[in-house]
């Protein structure tokens, strides 16, 4: 997935790809499918089952992705709010990441991604910088930016 | 130098365009740009990892996947400039990051499972 291969894009096809690669491509689906169903049964927020945040684990900081488990499982749910509350930055991100995930798939199956807009660097560091700051601004414990904390807005 | 399918206004030395993400340098549209002797689609000129790095900063570890956002800027600022190896440089820096990131996400979540492991054993022989 994360190799760039030479080659004519009108004969690369899934059954072209050598099986290593189809495997590989295979087995991440199969990944992110299994990954994806246990979190719709199992609540991050009230089971054990899953790994804690090592950043907050180690530092009791949040981080830019704390609640983001909890925020998918809300959004398998449907329940929007409560995924928003849990990770804004999360259910902000997920669609543009589901679309460049997907995008990378069909490159490697059909050798052609979907239409993406060059990014110029500029915009990429400051979607850099405004993740970090999301993570810095989070921890505050000031009033309107501790509701940017897992869960804070549900209170509110 | 205009780019011939958006008409954007792009610095005459640009590898892509900064609007669409056209091919610019290859000359006419019929050649396909070329990075150490290989062809090279148009549309994806570098990969630049952008997807993989910001997944790897939010969801796996912040630490390994600032760089690899970072690397991700230099390859589409070096496209821009018209540094196709300096751009394939720090595609080759992104993707390495992106690979740390997640080995040690793996790592973490290995980790705690051996530990939930243990304390599962630990929990029946007491009993």
């Amino acid at each position: 997935m994360l190799e760039m291969r030479p080659m004519d894009l009108r004969t690369v096809n899934l059954s072209a790809m050598n099986p290593r690669q189809r495997s590989l491509l295979l087995a991440m689906f199969a990944a992110l499918a299994l990954a994806a169903s246990v979190l719709c049964v199992f609540d991050p927020a009230t089971s054990g089952i899953f790994p804690p945040c090592p950043v907050r684990y180690l530092t009791g900081w949040y981080c830019p992705g704390c609640g983001s488990l909890r925020a998918i499982h809300q959004l398998l749910h449907g329940h929007l709010q409560a995924a928003w509350a849990m990770n804004p930055l999360t259910v902000v991100l997920l669609p543009f990441l589901s679309y460049g995930l997907i995008s990378s798939a069909l490159f490697e199956i059909r050798g052609r991604g979907l239409p993406e807009p060059f990014l110029r660097a500029v915009w990429i560091r400051a979607l850099c910088a405004a993740i970090i700051l999301f993570g810095i601004v989070r921890n505050l414990p000031l009033h309107p930016f501790d509701l940017l904390a897992p869960g804070a807005m549900l209170h509110f | 130098m205009f780019c011939s399918q958006c008409g954007a206004n792009n610095a005459d030395t640009a590898a892509v365009c900064v609007q669409c993400g056209r091919t610019l340098q290859a000359g006419t549209p019929a050649t396909p740009l070329q990075v150490n002797g290989t062809v090279v689609p148009p549309t994806a000129a570098v990969p630049n990892y952008l997807v993989f790095a910001i997944l790897a900063t939010v969801f796996c570890c912040l630490p390994a996947g600032v760089p690899a956002i970072v690397y991700a800027a230099q390859v589409n600022g070096k496209l821009q400039m018209g540094d196709v190896a300096g751009a394939q440089a720090a595609s080759n820096n992104a993707k390495l990051w992106c690979m740390i990131s997640a080995g040690l996400g793996l790592g973490v979540v290995a980790l705690y499972m051996i530990l939930i492991m243990f304390g599962i054993l630990n929990g029946i022989s007491n009993h």
